[in-house]
């Protein structure tokens, strides 16, 4: 048994000096070591040694594992320290190859410049509320100020629902939803889109997004100098503050007095351009004092309430901040066009 | 409205620069969109007389003239018109003079370029210049003779000062409740309102009109029928008419306002309208019969010819004027074929009425015929002007065409207009504006429009004028007094804010959260409209997500849609995103991976529903695609990757996917398709584009599509609430367990089986391995789980973890039917 153990052991020392990759070393140590290995199947057979030679054979057992053990170490050791020493060589790239593509998209431009704008009403104090595109006459419409058969209702022409509905016009349905459920004060945003019979070219869309605001309390408390306060700050958050604001008589059948607000052209900052056709401003939103009519038709009295609202269109306002001409690029989707606004920055 | 400034200044002394006066109308809601230079087109042209017109000794058709300048001296010239005659006023072009339109028109319109003209010797005579054509100045096309000016022209008066040139023409957007500035002299008061000026209303002399009975050659009735919708009508005769065109000066002013010179009946007509707002008709006297006007509604009548030539169809409610017989004109829209005047007209009767506004806006719409009459009729005319109209077109009528009055001025009005009285709080208009304007600026602004003003302490009693319907109420004065003061004097405040917190919408900060998961998955953001051809519509019905299942729903439909291609609403979000796929494939892209959230619109029933919807669309190279490394394709599985991924980052747990009934999505590949649900919920369906679809749209690639119903998303993604363990203590084990089952046998289905097996210390269950082939049976297939065990208070022994594990094998065997495979 002793001289079966010493030709197990320099049967494996030998055959590890000849060793030149793990793989063999790994072999060396399963044929020896391993689970049903020599050394194993010698421990094994132990009941046959005599006695009194079990424990100078268990010694010699244990001593030439351990040999070996620490033979495979240094010997791996110095199979990696190599292995390395290749790879430094060997295992080189070229650091210009473009990288794996990790998927990432974007926002689209006006998902993005609507955020915006919302984000800056709703740190000024305005709650979002979200109200139907499909509506009814009253809602989008009667309850508003505009009689049937008045002229105002040609400034917003019309698509009709078989069914007796239509869809909205303007966000304004917003205001009409919120006061009839709701009691002031009130200082609400509603934002969605809104559909007129008109081609999609460079300044019109059938569908567009717009966004609707108001704000109302008891008669006296928000007033048109308020209307004026809160638009030039929103203005000059989203336009940035070195933007002017200009507030001009005007008319909408749901507020009164009405003004269009108008900004220092972005394109000139107010010298005179073509873009601004030389004025120096571009119209940017509606808004006025909510008219009593209106207030009336959601039985609200005039006398006690008082408010402001304003709507803006979210397109427009897109193609404004970001230069953008031809109002049919934010429809069609093509992704050369869209890829610009990958960073997403270009609206905060 | 387009207002030239040398008529606008007739009625209102104004000395301010023309921009100014576009800013300051501008600003107070009258917005001059365009402001359009008329320049002469002309140098050197001067009126003059024609004292002496001889045969040309060498040409039958030239004529020579002596002609009179004035201070522009005289001279002899040549000249070739038919109309040349002694005594005349016409235009003379002395030599030096530069023409833009040039010599019978062949110049090159440009006033720098024309060559001066030079003295000529015409057929063997000296011409000293020449008489010009209206289309020689460029005043129109008209070549037919030289210009023939009225008697008040002054032989020498330089002919751009004769015409009050350079001139401007303001373009105002006139909103629909200001019909009082649809007219020169409307909008001149608004000037005088605004610069605080004196207003000259048209002075009207020289015509006598008998209002009572007295002596006339004709008489004739006035029935209102029907005085709800006519308030007044006046009417007047007139002899003695030679149709002509009308002067230059006044052909000159209606072009420049955008209207057509006829003849002067016509011309006079419109210039009034122009010139004061009051719309006029006239009828040719012979027409009409029983001497009788009816203003009636149009009851049985169905058609009427109006002058145009179109046979129009008529409702019981329209407004008609009619004779003892037949009708006549569409009241305030458009006259009759049968009763226009015409050149052989010598008689007419003037009618100047005032019509509902409503009335007039119905019919006019629907018949889509608008007239400007139509246009200032639906906006609202002075309700006390129509005499004021008649006076002042007769008086025209007389000096143009001769006319002279022949029948009494017949004035019928069935409802006097009720006078308005307002009572405005000071209090109030300073609260709505949020300034202080003191009651002094107050009432002076408003008698600047023409109300009467009668003052108190605090308030004042306003009678509006009877032009401005729109003033009904305080907040209509309010209005006048902000815009006339100027909105810029208002000041610019914050709300005074309680600090309270706010509220967020968690829709959209759902929305937020989602956008950013999808684009975080590689996917881009694109913004498709509502609109959807009914074909689009029946290829992708979408889905009615409700409790328990879904249904088909019928698409919204617009009456009135822009093209075929757009008349439905969209029922789903893919068709627009397979156009917008197909557009980009168009255009460069190789593939295209995209998102929309958006409403779909369905009926259930026929009532509406919007429903918010998250759709995707992959196409092409997806991911991980590198020099050497072939990108991962587009297909069902990295589409579901995308989807759970979000599902993953809303935390929501047990989505459960199934094969989709390939009724519920016809456009899917029946055998790549799946529908998914939470707590029974219908959430979606998820699938590669049907075959037959990749051919129609002409794909290379399988393309795979999501669509999402986000209510249901929400709802769940708001239930997931978050507990928090502490991390374990004690090392969890594996057990591989490899399974044979059916074929048919979902993989999900085993997994799920597993995963609810109630077996103490099993943690979790993961699928990692599906396999059929080669040793495995025909008809089944091997589905392998990873098994971990885990206790939380120790590390378990061999001994439990096989316990457990046998019981997990025993349990699933029963359940499943299954084989262990060894
Ligand atoms: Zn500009």
């Amino acid at each position: 048994m002793r001289e079966q153990l010493e030709q197990i052991r320099a049967q494996a020392l030998e055959q590890l000096g000849d060793a030149a990759t793990p793989e063999q070393i790994e072999a060396v140590r399963v044929r020896v070591l391993g689970r049903s290995g020599e050394l194993t199947e010698i421990m094994r057979r132990m009941p046959e040694v005599p006695r009194e030679e079990r424990p100078a054979i268990g010694r010699l057992v244990n001593e030439i594992k351990t040999q070996i053990e620490e033979r495979i170490a240094v010997l791996s050791e110095q199979l990696k320290r190599l292995a390395m020493e290749r790879s430094l060589v060997e295992a080189r790239i070229d650091v210009t190859l473009p990288g794996l593509n990790v998927p990432r998209g974007w926002l689209h431009p006006v998902t993005q410049s609507r955020e915006r704008m919302l984000d800056i009403l709703e740190s000024m104090g305005f709650e979002v509320v979200e109200t139907p595109d499909i509506e009814d006459d009253f809602h989008n419409f009667g309850a508003l100020n505009f009689p049937p058969d008045h002229p105002a209702r040609e400034m917003q022409d019309t698509f009709f629902l078989f069914g007796g509905l239509l869809l909205r016009t303007h966000t304004s349905n917003g205001q009409i939803r919120v006061m009839e459920q709701r009691k002031p004060p009130l200082a609400i945003v509603c934002p969605g889109n809104c559909y007129r019979p008109d081609e999609l070219t460079v300044r019109s869309s059938p569908m567009f997004g717009q966004i609707e605001g108001f704000m109302i309390d008891r008669a006296g408390v928000i007033t048109m100098a308020h209307l004026k306060g809160v638009l030039t700050e929103f203005l000059r958050a989203f336009f940035g503050p070195e933007s002017a604001v200009r507030f001009r008589a005007s008319f909408f059948p749901f507020t009164e007095p009405s003004a269009e607000v108008d900004i220092s052209c972005l394109l000139c900052g107010g010298s005179g351009c073509r873009v601004c056709k030389q004025s120096g401003w571009t119209e940017i939103l509606g808004a006025g004092m909510i008219h009593p009519n209106v207030l009336r038709a959601v039985g609200y009295d005039p006398e006690e309430y008082q408010g402001f609202a304003f709507g803006m269109g979210v397109e427009r306002t897109a193609l404004l901040k970001l230069g953008v001409e031809d109002m049919r690029l934010f429809f069609e989707n093509d992704l050369r066009f869209l890829r610009q606004f990958r960073s997403g920055e270009a609206v905060s | 409205m387009k207002v030239p400034l040398s008529w606008l200044r007739e009625f209102v002394t104004v000395d301010a620069a023309t921009e100014e006066i576009c800013r300051r109308l501008t600003m107070a809601g009258l917005e001059v969109e365009t402001l359009t230079r008329v320049v002469p087109g002309f140098t050197d042209v001067f009126v003059a007389r024609v004292l002496k017109v001889e045969r040309h000794p060498n040409a039958d058709r030239l004529s020579l003239c002596d002609v009179d300048a004035g201070n522009a001296g005289r001279a002899r010239v040549v000249c070739g018109a038919p109309n040349v005659r002694a005594g005349m006023l016409t235009a003379f072009a002395r030599v030096g003079a530069r023409l833009a339109s040039g010599v019978h028109g062949h110049g090159s319109g440009s006033l720098e370029e024309a060559e001066p003209l030079q003295a000529a010797v015409i057929r063997g005579v000296q011409s000293e210049g020449m008489l010009c054509s209206e289309l020689e100045l460029g005043l129109s096309s008209d070549h037919q003779g030289i210009v023939e000016l009225d008697s008040d022209a002054k032989p020498g008066e330089p002919f751009q000062t004769y015409l009050k040139l350079p001139d401007a023409v303001l373009d105002i957007a006139v909103t629909p409740n200001r019909g009082d500035c649809l007219s020169i002299l409307g909008v001149a008061r608004e000037v005088a309102a605004l610069f605080g000026c004196k207003l000259r209303p048209p002075k009207i002399k020289g015509v006598r009109i008998s209002r009572e009975g007295s002596p006339s050659e004709f008489s004739f009735d006035v029935e209102i029928r029907a005085p709800e919708l006519c308030a007044r009508y006046a009417a007047l005769a007139m002899n003695h008419i030679t149709v002509a065109p009308s002067p230059l000066w006044m052909r000159r002013r209606l072009e420049l306002c955008g209207m057509r010179a006829l003849n002067n009946v016509v011309d006079v007509t419109n210039y009034v309208m122009l010139e004061i707002g009051q719309p006029l008709h006239a009828f040719d006297l012979r027409q009409i019969s029983g001497q009788r006007i009816i203003v009636r509604r149009a009851g049985e009548e169905r058609e009427f010819e109006t002058l145009d030539g179109t046979r129009r169809a008529l409702q019981p409610d329209d407004l008609l004027i009619a004779d003892a017989e037949r009708p006549l004109a569409i009241a305030g829209i458009m006259g009759g074929r049968n009763s226009e005047v015409v050149a052989s007209t010598q008689s007419v009767l003037l009618e100047s009425a005032y019509f509902e506004p409503l009335s007039i806006a119905r019919t006019a719409r629907r018949l889509n015929l608008r007239s400007e009459a139509s246009y200032r009729f639906e906006r609202g005319i002075d309700r006390a002007g129509q005499v004021n109209g008649l006076l002042r077109a007769a008086e025209l009528l007389g000096a143009l065409a001769g006319a002279k009055p022949t029948s009494r001025l017949l004035d019928v009005e069935p409802r006097p207009a009720q006078e308005r009285r307002i009572e405005l709080k000071l209090s109030y208009l300073n609260s709505v504006l949020g300034a202080s304007i003191p009651v002094t600026e107050v009432r002076k602004r408003l008698k600047f429009l023409g109300a009467r003003v009668e003052t108190g302490t605090r308030t004042l009693v306003v009678f509006p004028p009877s032009f401005r319907p729109d003033l009904n109420e305080p907040a209509d004065l309010v209005e006048e007094v902000a815009r006339l003061t100027g909105l810029a004097e208002i000041p610019a405040r914050l709300p005074r804010r309680e600090a309270a917190v706010a509220i967020v919408h968690e829709e959209r900060r759902f929305e937020k959260r989602l956008r950013e998961l999808m684009v975080g998955c590689g996917m881009v953001e694109v913004k498709t409209l509502a609109f959807i051809a009914a074909a689009d519509n029946q290829r992708f019905p979408g889905f009615v997500s409700i409790e328990g299942g879904a249904t088909r729903a019928e698409p919204a439909r617009v009456i009135n849609p822009l093209t075929a291609e757009l008349s439905e609403m969209r029922l789903s979000l893919l068709p627009g995103l397979l156009n917008a796929l197909r557009f980009n494939l168009n255009r460069e892209a190789t593939a295209f991976h995209a998102f929309e959230i958006g409403k779909v619109f369905t009926t259930v029933e026929g009532i509406p529903r919007e429903q918010r919807r998250l759709a995707a669309i992959s196409y092409g190279d997806y991911a991980m695609g590198g020099v050497d490394h072939p990108a991962v394709k587009a297909g069902f599985f990295t589409a579901k990757g995308i989807l759970e991924t979000c599902f993953r980052g809303l935390a929501i747990e047990e989505v459960s996917f199934e094969p989709a009934a390939p009724s519920l999505a016809p456009y899917l590949h029946p055998g790549r398709a799946a529908q998914f649900s939470v707590g029974g919920s219908m959430l979606g369906l998820i699938g590669e584009l049907h075959p037959a679809e990749v051919l129609r749209l002409d794909l290379e690639h399988p393309c795979v599509l999501f669509e999402v119903d986000l209510a249901t998303l929400m709802t769940y993604a708001s239930r997931a609430a978050v507990t928090v363990n502490l991390p374990p203590r004690f090392p969890a084990v594996r057990r591989d367990l490899a399974l044979l089952v059916d074929s048919e046998i979902a993989a999900g289905l085993v997994l799920a089986t597993v995963q609810k097996l109630d077996v103490e210390l099993l943690e979790s269950v993961e699928l990692f391995d599906v396999y059929q082939g080669e040793s495995i049976p025909l008809g089944k297939k091997s589905v392998a789980l990873a098994c971990r065990y885990r206790a939380k208070d120790r590390t378990l022994t061999d001994e439990e973890v096989n316990r457990a594990h046998n019981l997990v094998i025993e349990q699933t065997r029963s359940r499943l039917r299954a084989e262990l495979r060894l």
